[in-house]
């Protein structure tokens, strides 16, 4: 008998995390950007719980993905039977008009979740953030707690000892759950490749650019690259320095834009 | 990374990550930059410092720990300001941390600090120290400076029975032996820092452990069960007996899913869902072991935890306990000693704070399976909360049998050959203890005397435990005092208690106006304890009157009587509320019925 491999082992640790949530948090609900990232972890949500989705997957929808994502979606959904609910945010004009252009998407999409939780109660919220992504996601706890308005501070958490997290959740608030926190990009893309796993065509290089990350349309920029395979993106992740997300608008505008991103409850 | 805050560990992790080239060149000149203008040398632990740092596919950063990935291995550095910094980061990070870096100025030597992180350290099951002999840039003679210190390191761990994999010199300002040799340590013929780093091996060598299959749920697909958990140590085949602690029901597995295939076996770390051929009571909690190597099994249990709750605690107070997957009610039975996180020294204590580690003894009234080796078990180590939150970390040393009360700290109970859940088992319901309270002619005895009849003719394991009947016998001395009446909260609870852990369904019919006596009787059986209320206004029962007393009492013949001449206090959360003054007394049996087997009949 083989002992397990290294994307064995984050996949083995991702699935405990799903069961442990499935089982100490109720109502759950998870919420699924069609990215790659959340797109594993919804292939692992599957073999969590042996061919289903035993709960909500939730699509915060702006309107403006690219028409690539939301084909995807609709393929996937379809394919994996999933129980989806599509949660429309409020328009850009209700949110927060101090915060820089692109931030304030990502405002809409907070608000929308916390539209969301508010409406259906939900006690778990499962995200597929990883640590390596950002700064300020680097102090994140795999259970998260929330407070009733959404809000997070990264100073006074919980301590996570050994597997052991913070089920417990007072009334009106929520609990986070990070199960790919410890994977990085690169983990992300060699478990895709290995498991088959689908994912947008918009990370394949196209006419010399491809998208390394996938925001809404407008403010999501590709880069330069010539990677037309999974293999071929692997080998240039291996070697590249520059941050994931660095063609993403909104981390760049004002970096403490997306701290107050995330301490208001963006995810 | 441990050690004097001002030995430079700080400076060996900033100048490692500069050496290994996971820096960006953009940043380095920013340090060189901002270091140059205040006209200091470059102080690589300001790359440590930021709370923003830009992502880079090889380092992430936390306040205190840092993910490195070299195209050798992976490392997390844990860096603690200081030792309650350090405490809390190794618990929390333990299960990624394999390894502790010691590091010890070539001026000041082994200090106090030193002292009190390698000896948590020691208490942790570290097996894997290295240390790092710094500064030598400091010393005149590099090499003997080196050799006193490394003789005194290596007496100082000994004495811990610590043995260091190997004890480098390293000079951080320059770099000089942290990824490569330099002038400082051209003498030195053993590896570099960072070579040293990579001959460590993992300490948890789980697959060598006996078998630990920890249950987190039980899943139904098309009419089967399928047990979903993690193969903590030790590897599971197909067609293998397993038992399942702390009930040992046991079974064998004749599929281990691994959806969407099916595995003939599952190696340590595998998330999977295991099939059975056997309808065995299993659940969440459950640990599945073989027989030759199973848990330790006990009442009781003695411990080193460390305190991280804000307030303190005291020996006698219900703690929560969660091992495993599993969570129980402990109490905290006894501080047996405490360890000053400043001085180190132990000293006498009635409680334990914020930052203490304690040897504590813990007992519960459920059996504990456990393992006494923190390392090498998920059951061997646990967290305690209170109100939900955990307070404390620690790990079992030792399992015992049982003891409860103050009274049996000397009386060490027998564990019973007959468990609870084999009882359930047989009957096909769990034992449980309804306890009705409300106000004389309520309608308390009549309800529990229908309720029993029913639960008799559906063939369940019923008592009625009257009030006013033992007052015959058992507290037959008892008189309607506050303190009597206290005492007869106590024991009748205490009888109900007995015989819900003999399988029955115990339905007990007394006044018990106190909710301080009604909580007291909870804790007879805090598991399986249902305070019904049966809620009658005093005006209709008064007017039913069933015994006379009522009328007595209005003419002073009675004195003490529960809702003329003494208080009832009404449950503020009880389980249940059965209303008789607007029910029929067959509707109020039927509710509780109802009640009765929804909780208690699988």
């Amino acid at each position: 008998m083989s002992s397990l491999d290294y994307l064995d082992e984050l996949e083995a640790r991702t699935i405990f995390i799903l069961r442990e949530a499935f089982s100490c948090v109720s109502p759950l609900a998870m919420l699924w950007s069609i990215g790659k990232d959340s797109t594993a972890l919804l292939w692992m949500v599957r073999k969590a719980f042996l061919g289903e989705v035993p709960f909500p997957v939730v699509l915060l929808d702006t309107g403006m993905e690219f028409d690539e994502v939301y084909a995807f979606r609709d393929r996937l959904v379809a394919d994996w039977s999933l129980p989806v609910a599509n949660e429309p945010c409020p328009p850009e004009s209700s949110v927060d008009q101090t915060l820089p252009p692109a931030a304030r998407h990502a405002a809409r999409k907070t608000a929308g979740l916390r539209a969301l939780i508010g409406r259906e109660g939900y006690r778990g919220i499962i995200l597929g953030i990883r640590r390596d992504e950002q700064a300020i996601r680097a102090k994140e706890r795999i259970f998260s707690p929330r407070n009733a308005d959404g809000s997070w501070d990264p100073r006074s958490q919980p301590p996570e000892l050994w597997d052991y997290y913070a089920y417990d959740v007072p009334d009106g608030a929520h609990v986070r759950i990070h199960p790919l926190l410890h994977w990085t990009e690169l983990d992300i893309w060699r478990y895709t490749l290995r498991e088959q796993i689908p994912y947008v065509p918009l990370y394949l290089a196209k006419d010399g650019k491809r998208y390394r990350s996938l925001g809404e349309s407008n403010i999501t920029f590709p880069i330069t690259s010539s990677a037309d395979t999974l293999e071929k993106i692997i080998a240039e992740l291996e070697v590249t320095r520059d941050p994931e997300r660095a063609g993403r608008a909104m981390d760049n505008e004002s970096e403490d834009a997306f701290e107050r991103l995330r301490t208001t409850g963006y995810m | 990374m441990v050690g004097d805050v001002d030995a430079g560990k700080s400076t060996i992790l900033g100048r490692l990550l500069v050496d290994l080239g996971l820096v960006t060149p953009a940043r380095l000149e920013e340090l060189e930059t901002s270091s140059s203008k205040r006209g200091v040398p470059i102080e690589y632990s300001f790359l440590l410092d930021a709370f923003q740092l830009e992502r880079d596919q090889a380092i992430t950063l936390d306040l205190t720990r840092i993910w490195v990935r070299t195209p050798d291995a992976e490392f997390v550095f844990v860096d603690a300001p200081g030792h309650r910094e350090l405490i809390r980061n190794l618990l929390s990070g333990a299960s990624e941390v394999d390894a502790a870096v010691m590091v010890v100025a070539a001026d000041e030597g082994i200090t106090l600090q030193t002292r009190r992180q390698a000896l948590f350290l020691r208490w942790f099951g570290f097996a894997n120290v290295l240390v790092a002999i710094n500064k030598l840039d400091l010393a005149d003679d590099p090499h003997a400076a080196y050799d006193t210190r490394a003789a005194e390191v290596t007496a100082f761990l000994d004495q811990l029975g610590m043995h260091p994999r190997a004890i480098v010199p390293v000079a951080a300002r320059s770099g000089d032996g942290i990824v490569k040799p330099g002038p400082l340590t051209a003498w030195w013929k053993g590896p570099t820092l960072v070579e040293a780093l990579g001959t460590l091996e993992r300490a948890q060598t789980r697959e060598d452990g006996p078998l630990r299959f920890v249950v987190q749920d039980v899943y139904r697909r098309d009419g089967k069960r399928l047990i979903a958990g993690r193969i903590e140590s030790g590897t599971l085949e197909r067609g293998e007996y397993l038992t399942f602690w702390p009930l040992q029901t046991g079974a064998r597995v004749v599929a281990i899913h691994d959806w969407p295939d099916e595995i003939g076996s599952a190696a340590t770390g595998a998330s999977i869902a295991v099939e059975l051929d056997a309808r065995v009571f299993v659940d969440r909690g459950a640990v599945g072991s073989r027989a030759i190597d199973a848990p330790e099994l006990g009442h009781a249990a003695q411990t080193t935890v460390v305190w991280l709750g804000v307030n303190p605690v005291r020996a006698g107070e219900p703690l929560r306990m969660r091992l495993g997957t599993r969570e129980i009610t402990v109490t905290l039975q006894k501080i047996e000693e405490t360890i000053d996180p400043d001085t180190l020294e132990p000293r006498e204590s009635e409680d334990l704070r914020s930052g203490d580690v304690g040897v504590i003894s813990l007992v519960s009234r459920e059996l504990i399976a456990a393992d006494t080796n923190v390392s090498e078990s998920s059951i061997g180590r646990f967290v305690l909360l209170r109100d939900g939150t955990i307070v404390a970390g620690g790990r079992i040393d030792a399992v015992v049998g049982h003891s409860r009360g103050e009274g049996a700290t000397n009386v060490v109970a027998m564990t019973s050959s007959v468990e609870r859940l084999e009882r359930t088992v047989r009957n096909g319901h769990a034992g449980g203890v309804f306890w009705l309270t409300g106000l004389p002619s309520s309608g308390k005895s009549t309800v529990a005397m229908a309720v029993q009849r029913m639960l008799f003719e559906r063939g369940r394991q019923v008592y009625v435990l009257d009030g006013d009947t033992l007052r015959t016998s058992l507290n037959v001395d008892l008189g309607f005092s506050d303190e009597d009446r206290s005492e007869n909260v106590r024991r009748t609870a205490a009888v109900a208690g007995v015989f819900a852990d003999a399988g029955f369904i115990v339905i007990c019919a007394l006044i018990s106006p106190f909710s301080a006596d009604r909580e007291l009787a909870r804790s007879a059986y805090p598991n399986g304890f249902h305070e019904i209320y049966v809620a009658c206004d005093l005006q209709t029962a008064e007017k039913r009157d069933v015994k006379g007393h009522y009328g007595r009492a209005r003419r002073g013949e009675l004195t003490h009587f529960t809702g003329v001449s003494s208080p009832y206090e009404i449950p503020a959360n009880p389980e249940l509320v059965v209303d008789t003054a607007t029910h029929r007394i067959d509707e109020s049996a039927a509710q509780l019925l109802e009640y009765v087997e929804g909780h208690l009949v699988k």
